[in-house]
């Protein structure tokens, strides 16, 4: 198994190093072009909404980000110290059929991951939100 | 994400050029909410060179196209790479929008 963790800020700008992170570990691992757009997704709406609503302080906070490959099996697992929400319990947008007038702005995001996901999961461990997902990369 | 518009037979042309993401999409917002406020209500958005989208991008794109069909304006997508499509069928968005494969397609729709 091979394994790739980065730690980033609760800053927005910081979606530009989780590119560059998924790109390299990408390239490396052999994962295809395709795959690496659905992770960086993946992970670009879960730390969007951790940064956005997980800290009521003005703090800064870091979240971490562990990857790893196994056997084509790959695995996220995403950490921060956050107030508890399991971003999962949200339900799906219930308007993906509806047309243009009745459709609201937003509520894609988890939708995604969870469309592009195999598995998701949350637990709360101590004062830490931890996200575990999968996805079989071939 | 770089932005290019080009006016062409009163369409303005928006070629968006990288990422499109919840660090920019202010300015695809901004872009399109001035075309709007200058009487330019044609909007063609080719994304031959979009190469990411994410939620926070798929919501400019919805809300550039109410704001214009609300006023009796026509706001078309073309040129959508696959992965971008992908994300237009997950969201159910290519039953709202106008997609056509090329720009040439997308032009007679004005």
């Amino acid at each position: 198994m091979t394994t790739a963790r980065i730690i980033i800020r609760n800053d927005i700008q910081e979606l530009e190093r989780i590119r560059e992170f998924i790109e390299r570990q990408g390239d490396e691992w052999n994962l295809s072009a395709k795959n690496i757009f659905s992770i960086n997704l993946v992970l670009e709406e879960l730390i969007t909404n951790i940064i956005f609503y997980g800290f009521d302080d003005d703090q800064v906070h870091d979240i971490s980000i562990r990857m790893s490959l196994k056997n084509d099996m790959l695995r996220l697992r995403i950490e921060d110290d956050g107030k508890p929400f399991n971003p999962f319990h949200v339900d799906a947008p219930e308007d993906l059929d509806k047309s243009l007038e009745e459709r609201k702005i937003g509520g894609l995001g988890i939708y995604f991951v969870r469309e592009i996901m195999d598995t998701c999961s949350y637990e709360r461990s101590g004062n830490k939100n931890r996200l575990l997902l999968s996805k079989q990369v071939k | 994400m770089e932005i290019v518009d080009t006016l062409q037979d009163g369409v303005v042309i928006l070629e968006l050029r990288g990422r499109l993401d919840t660090t920019n999409y202010s300015f695809l917002e901004e872009k399109i909410m001035k075309l709007i406020d200058d009487n330019r209500i044609h909007l063609l958005v080719d994304c031959t060179d979009l190469s990411y989208i994410s939620s926070s991008g798929l919501r400019i794109m919805l809300m550039g196209l109410k704001k214009v069909n609300s006023v009796k304006g026509r706001f078309v997508l073309c040129c959508l790479q696959e992965n971008i499509r992908e994300i237009f069928e997950i969201s159910g968005f290519t039953s709202i929008f106008s997609i056509f494969a090329t720009r040439q397609e997308a032009m007679k729709q004005f």
